[in-house]
């Protein structure tokens, strides 16, 4: 008997339509969001004010950004950002970044970057909620909580750990491969060949952070799916789903991927924050910034949803979907695992 | 035949006709001509030659030797004055090791005499004993003024893989500094440097008559200085190409197999008619109208200002892939661009090397002043006059970003000349501008002078005279000094003589000196005017409050502060801005610290802006040349919007995946 699974598209218009049906999970990540960043709102609008409000460069500044203006900030300030925008632009440079600029990080460059770093932790948090609260047909923001909190050491575990695979991927496929290559690429014919193996470096690296992240996502999903299971058991299967559902999984995230960068593209080819404030007045224009945001991460629930059910769903039954009435006889009757203290029952 | 084919041939007809139909321009008489006849060894990559070096004492003192750079030898290994000042980098990043050199192995003068015993390496700027980039000879008798001696020399030539500018990438060649060249001998002596990491070049005008035996595969695929005169097959699979070119100071030849060789003409009324020759690289096949657009709008505005250039053809080379050290440099009749295969047109790249590099005809190629000495006449006045044709000819530029290689406008303006001169302003007090060039601080300390600092003030003292003077003072400059190497004080005299005013002052705080130009508005506040309180007189004794004249107060009183943070003195305008439409335009003279501007009972002050017209571009920080009185958060507050929104951003993008 054929045991052909759901299809990505299917899978993941399924988890748009979770997620369309949860929209608190969507608000929780763009809360979380929106607080870390808010740690900086003060830093740069104070020194944004102080340098512009008075000054000629205001007025050129209203509607499009000054160069001259960015080049002196950067020269007469440069505790402001240190070398953030290098390092910003390094990302998508051909020879990538090294760990080694990371102390030329200053100011409101050097915060952005310990955000990211704590946002990291608190998504540890948030998809814990988020992956327990999608498996619960009448879940709410408690779920949400309770499961953030419940699946939260182990997540962090995964996320830290799945984050320093990414760095090392990073800097193992990209960077040193390109320090490799740097002259032997120019020893190339022409150009278009060089491009060509940076688009091959480039690629490899992105199918890597992909194996990456499905196997970090299907682990997390199979952790919530089964907590019947041992840690280890739990580990090995979510690992196990990830590699006996390659296309699916790659699928689920291939979407999720063009997806999002359309969405990109259309901001920034809309761009309401340029051309002055006959486009855009400042608060039609958070506004839409902010509804831009939770979009997105409606679109990220769908992922993680979509996710959730290429690995649980019918016919995959090893971890089928469990009604509720059924996994709580079933909880009461197991033993737990260790890291399961029932801390919603204390 | 395609129509490419056809529309190649047309365009060469063309050009033909134009070089024919030139005019014929004086060029100097020769001071130090060559007839080399070399053979190119594509797969060794060396160059054989046989160099016959015909040198005129112009002087009024006897020469008893003879100098010669031997450039070549500044890659010979790491013990070079070239390596060392590089520490191992360059142009093209990392310099390989892949070694250059050059061997004179014969030397005889016009009797005979065999002269290479009597040859030994100097060093005249560091005493560097491993450097090996001039040889002095010491004649059987000295050159009288006004004498000609003839020198033969047969020399090999080891060329480097292409990291600054000369060398090879696989069948790419370009073959420049490549052979002995005498020093410029002059009253003083001979003024014969070292090859310097941050320098160019400097010599003598002369003729050149220069044979080059290459591979048959090169045919019609070789590219010089001045014009080919023949190209005939010698023995099995080779090549004979011969290039002449009166009135230059140098040669340089390229060749690559895989080269378009495009021909265009320029011609314009009241200028030369000029063959242009492109060799192309054929990824860069579909840039070839915007190369030659460059080349003629260079010409164009160029030769209006400056004066026509006088030889018939210009030749453009476009290096390949993985030889950026080759491009963007500037040999008599012959350049080198620089572009990229996805280079956007908004961008401006090719279009902007190649104007520079063709404007480098103007002052490089037909002033020659002394590049080692004096950098700024050349690189600096060049860099300035490139802003002013790029300006004219394509207006603003844009920021450009790098995606993985590929090139993205961003929708950033870049004006010129200030915002492509920036970097002066990292650099500001580094160095005196007016210093020998390998006595910079550092390679970035010297194009940030050279190039930049030159180019700002050049087009601050534009704004000064007005450009109609300025560019009367550049024509009676170049057509003075053209083929004279002219120096910084004849600069200097053509625009005191032909401003009629004295302008020392000005080179003096900028060419002669490393202080920072910088006003700006300390304060500038607008009250409502209170009438007076006290004690005054009246009918002859004192009251309590002013008389009745004095007791409405009317409009505002206004103070503005402005100061000079900079150490450099410049004169400055001073602009009020009033509500109401009023303007008060005043001079400050800007020698004091401080200077303050009141206004009493007048419309209240919106603004004071200090050089508002920004004439002074030297100024470093121009954020500051202007204050509100009331503030304007509208810029700050739609950033701040924006910046938090793209943290937002930031940070998802950090976790999405983990």
């Amino acid at each position: 008997m054929s045991r052909r699974g759901p299809r990505a598209v299917g899978c993941f218009l399924r988890g748009l339509k979770l997620s369309l049906s949860k929209p608190y999970l969507a608000v929780a990540l763009w809360l979380i969001q929106l607080m870390l960043s808010a740690a900086l709102i003060l830093p740069i609008s104070n020194t944004l004010h102080s340098l512009l409000d008075r000054s000629p460069a205001g007025e050129k500044m209203v509607a499009n950004p000054d160069y001259g203006w960015w080049e002196t900030l950067r020269r007469v300030h440069p505790d402001v950002l240190g070398n953030f925008p290098e390092i910003a632009t390094g990302l998508l440079s051909s020879e990538g970044i090294h760990w080694s600029e990371l102390p030329g990080l200053r100011g409101v460059g050097a915060t952005a970057f310990s955000l990211a770093l704590l946002a990291a932790v608190l998504h540890a948090f948030a998809l814990g909620g988020a992956l327990g609260a999608l498996r619960e047909p009448s879940s709410s923001l408690v779920t949400f909580g309770r499961e953030g909190m419940r699946r939260m050491p182990a997540f962090l575990v995964f996320t830290f750990a799945s984050l320093g695979a990414a760095f090392a991927a990073y800097e193992w496929i990209y960077v040193e491969s390109g320090e490799a290559l740097r002259s032997r690429v120019k020893d190339l014919h022409t150009e278009q060949a060089a491009l060509a193996v940076t688009g091959l470096r480039l690629a490899a690296l992105l199918v890597a952070l992909a194996a990456i992240k499905l196997m970090a996502d299907s682990v997390r999903t199979v952790w919530v799916a089964r907590p019947d299971l041992p840690p280890v058991s739990r580990f090995l299967f979510g690992i196990g789903g990830a590699i006996a559902r390659p296309l699916r999984l790659f699928g689920i995230l291939g979407l999720y991927s063009v997806l999002t960068a359309g969405l990109y593209v259309f901001w920034l080819v809309l761009d309401p924050s340029a051309g002055g404030e006959a486009r855009f007045a400042l608060v039609p224009l958070i506004l839409a910034q902010q509804a831009f945001v939770f979009v997105r991460l409606l679109i990220k629930i769908g992922y993680y949803a979509g996710i959730s059910e290429a690995l649980t769903r019918s016919p995959s039954p090893e971890y089928s979907y469990v009604p509720v009435d059924a996994a709580a006889a079933r909880a009461a009757s197991a033993p737990a695992a260790a890291d399961e203290a029932p801390l919603d029952r204390a | 035949m395609s129509a490419a084919k056809v529309r190649v041939l047309a365009v060469a007809l063309l050009g033909a006709a134009a070089a024919t139909r030139l005019r014929a321009q004086p060029l100097p008489p020769p001071v130090a001509s060559y007839q080399i006849t070399c053979r190119l060894d594509a797969e060794k990559k060396t160059v054989e030659g046989t160099e016959v070096l015909a040198w005129k004492n112009t002087t009024s003192r006897p020469a008893a030797t003879l100098q010669l750079h031997l450039y070549l030898n500044a890659f010979r290994n790491t013990l070079s004055t070239f390596w060392r000042e590089s520490s191992g980098e360059h142009r093209d990043g990392s310099l390989p090791d892949s070694w250059g050199s050059i061997e004179i192995k014969r030397m005889t003068g016009s009797d005979g005499t065999d002269l290479l015993p009597a040859m030994r390496f100097i060093a005249p700027d560091d005493g560097n004993p491993h450097d090996r980039t001039v040889a002095e000879v010491i004649l059987p008798r000295p050159v009288q003024p006004g004498e000609t001696i003839s020198v033969t020399m047969d020399f090999s030539s080891v060329l480097p893989r292409v990291s600054v500018r000369t060398g090879y990438k696989d069948d790419f060649f370009m073959v420049v500094q490549w052979f002995p060249k005498v020093g410029v001998f002059e009253e003083k002596g001979w003024n014969c440097h070292q090859f310097h990491a941050a320098s160019e070049f400097f010599s003598d005008f002369g003729n050149y008559d220069i044979s080059i035996d290459v591979p048959a595969r090169y045919k019609g695929k070789v590219g010089a200085t001045g014009q080919r005169v023949d190209e005939r097959e010698t023995s099995a699979g080779r090549v004979l190409d011969r290039f002449r070119q009166q009135g230059v100071h140098d040669f340089a030849w390229t060749a690559d197999p895989s080269y378009l060789v495009l021909v265009d003409a320029f011609r314009e009324a009241g200028l030369s008619d000029v063959q242009l020759l492109l060799y192309l690289q054929p990824e860069h096949a579909s840039q070839a109208e915007r190369y030659f657009r460059a080349a003629k709008a260079a010409l164009s505005g160029y030769g209006r200002v400056l004066g026509t250039y006088p030889y018939a053809t210009l030749s453009i080379v476009d290096p390949p892939w993985g030889t950026n050290g080759a491009g963007g440099m500037e040999y008599p009749t012959l350049i080198t661009g620089g572009t990229a295969w996805s280079a956007p047109k908004s961008i401006h790249r090719p279009e902007g090397v190649t104007v520079h590099e063709a404007g480098h005809q103007f002052f490089y190629g037909l002033l020659a002043s002394n590049e080692f000495e004096e950098a700024w006449l050349d690189e600096g006045f060049n860099t300035y006059m490139t802003g002013r044709v790029m300006n004219a000819t394509y207006g603003s530029n844009r920021v450009d970003l790098q995606v993985f290689g590929l090139h993205f406008p961003l929708g950033i303006d870049i004006h010129f000349p200030l915002d492509t001169n920036r970097r002066y302003f990292e650099v500001a007090d580094w160095d005196v501008l007016a210093s020998e060039s390998w006595k910079f601080r550092n390679r970035r300390s010297y194009s940030s002078h050279v190039y930049s600092k030159t180019a700002l003030t050049m087009a601050t003292l534009e704004r000064l005279l007005g450009t109609p003077a300025m560019d009367r003072a550049l024509r009676l400059y170049a057509e003075r000094w053209r083929f004279r190497h002219p120096t910084t004080k004849d600069f200097i005299a053509a625009v005191n003589e032909s401003t009629g005013a004295d302008w020392n002052w000005f080179f003096n705080r900028t060419f002669f000196s490393s202080g920072i130009v910088d006003y700006a508005v300390a304060e500038a506040e607008s009250k409502p005017a209170v009438p007076p309180r006290g004690l005054f007189e009246k009918d002859g004794k004192l009251t309590a409050g002013p008389p009745t004249n004095l007791a409405k107060a009317r409009g505002y009183d206004s103070a503005v502060t402005v100061v000079r943070r900079g150490d450099v003195v410049m004169p400055v305008d001073v602009l009020l801005r009033f509500e109401g439409g009023r303007v008060h335009r005043s001079r400050w003279d800007g020698e004091a610290r401080w200077k303050k501007f009141r206004v009493s009972s007048g419309p209240r002050l919106l603004e004071a802006t200090v050089d508002p017209d920004e004439k002074i571009l030297l100024d470093a920080d121009r954020t500051n040349n202007g204050a509100r009185t009331e503030p304007d958060p509208r810029a700050a507050t739609r950033w701040t919007a924006r910046a938090v929104f793209w943290v937002q951003n930031m940070i998802d993008f950090m976790t999405v995946a983990w």
